[in-house]
């Protein structure tokens, strides 16, 4: 049985915890998964945005919401709401501005969950 | 109970697997497609009670993958992320839906009334379907690059479009306009098949702003404008007008 007990700025693996009971490999299922998934959506993005495709921007951005959400990261919420809402209608240069910040702070989340991963294993 | 889950996402397919794994060992999970086309092949060879439906999947929507089956012998709980547009739509129709990543007081919630309710959900689904279908019309956009920005406007905001040469004057509704640097053919290309027609070398229109029509030589619009139907096109014009 592993417990929360990692110190961490971008994310918070209280659910990851909580929906794990606790057991390790399950704990390190969804970590490992979220550092698989999340850097190939930053790839999207980052193709989206420099075909100025506001739909697949949104479209990435809506099917990441949820995995960002159990995995506590909380610093970007305004940005996925707004660029949910406004997608289609706010400024491009606005909309370059949010998903540049977006895609800062889960490269920082990458390395905490990267970090936490090492720490469980060793562990 | 047996239940199969249709969603693109591995995470969410994994996090709902877990949670029906912990909380409801009472319903078995029978499998998991990744894909509409997956879907339909999977709920066909299990013909399972309960569904777990992603609302908006790479291939099709939840909607249409729905549309796919003549019967619907099965329960559905949709499930979508944070403000999707269905859920006013799944709602009104009484139909059941999950936010992910799944709070576990709604997804108990959701299978309570699943296990209660034995009405049969065809009709709320087609009433769905087709609420959803009028939406996404509505929604429909013109989109066209300009140098300030791109520019996106509803097709149901436009009454109709006056060529000038290489611009065309976009009359919308609420007396205003737009001029913007394409041609009436460009136009006329981009709204094929969207209530659009090209009645006069100078002029395209839209169906849902015609007021009434004069004997095929022209037609009035929702702005009172008189717009000419040349002659060559006054058949095609007709069969566009009673058959759209």
């Amino acid at each position: 049985m592993t417990s929360h007990s990692h110190h961490t700025k971008y994310i918070n693996l209280e659910h990851v915890y909580g929906i794990s009971r606790g057991d390790k490999d399950k704990i390190l299922k969804y970590l490992n998964q979220f550092n698989e998934l999340i850097p190939e959506r930053l790839d999207l993005l980052n193709r989206a945005l420099l075909l100025k495709n506001r739909e697949q921007v949104r479209q990435i951005i809506h099917k990441m919401s949820p995995q960002l959400q159990f995995f506590g990261i909380q610093s970007i919420s305004h940005h996925i709401h707004k660029l949910e809402l406004d997608f289609k209608t706010m400024p491009f240069s606005e909309l370059t501005a949010m998903v540049n910040d977006i895609i800062l702070n889960l490269e920082q989340a990458i390395k905490e969950v990267h970090s936490t991963i090492i720490d469980l294993e060793t562990n | 109970m047996r239940c199969v889950i249709v969603d693109d996402d591995p995470f969410i397919q994994e996090l709902l697997k877990d949670k029906l794994l912990n909380y409801f060992p009472e319903i078995s999970l029978e499998g998991v497609a990744s894909n509409g086309h997956e879907g339909i092949q999977l709920i066909k060879k299990l013909n399972p009670d309960l569904v777990f439906l992603d609302v908006e999947m790479t291939d099709m929507t939840g909607f249409e993958m729905l549309a796919m089956f003549d019967e619907l012998p099965f329960k559905i709980i949709f499930i979508t992320s944070y403000k999707h547009y269905a859920i006013k739509a799944i709602r009104s129709n009484a139909l059941d839906y999950l936010l992910k990543p799944f709070d576990l007081e709604e997804l108990k919630n959701a299978i309570s009334r699943f296990k209660k309710n034995h009405l049969d959900q065809t009709q709320n689904l087609k009433n769905t379907i087709s609420t959803l279908k009028t939406k996404s019309n509505k929604d429909d956009l013109l989109t066209l690059k300009t140098q300030q920005g791109d520019l996106f406007i509803p097709l149901d905001d436009i009454i109709h479009i006056e060529g000038e040469r290489n611009y065309s004057l976009i009359h919308l509704v609420n007396q205003k306009k737009e001029l913007v640097s394409k041609t009436l053919s460009n136009l006329e290309d981009l709204l094929k098949g969207k209530g659009f027609f090209r009645c006069h070398k100078s002029f395209i229109i839209n169906k849902s702003h015609i007021l009434e029509e004069s004997n095929h030589n022209y037609v009035v619009l929702s702005n009172h404008k008189e717009i000419p139907i040349s002659r060559r096109r006054k058949d095609t014009f007709s069969n566009w007008n009673r058959n759209l």
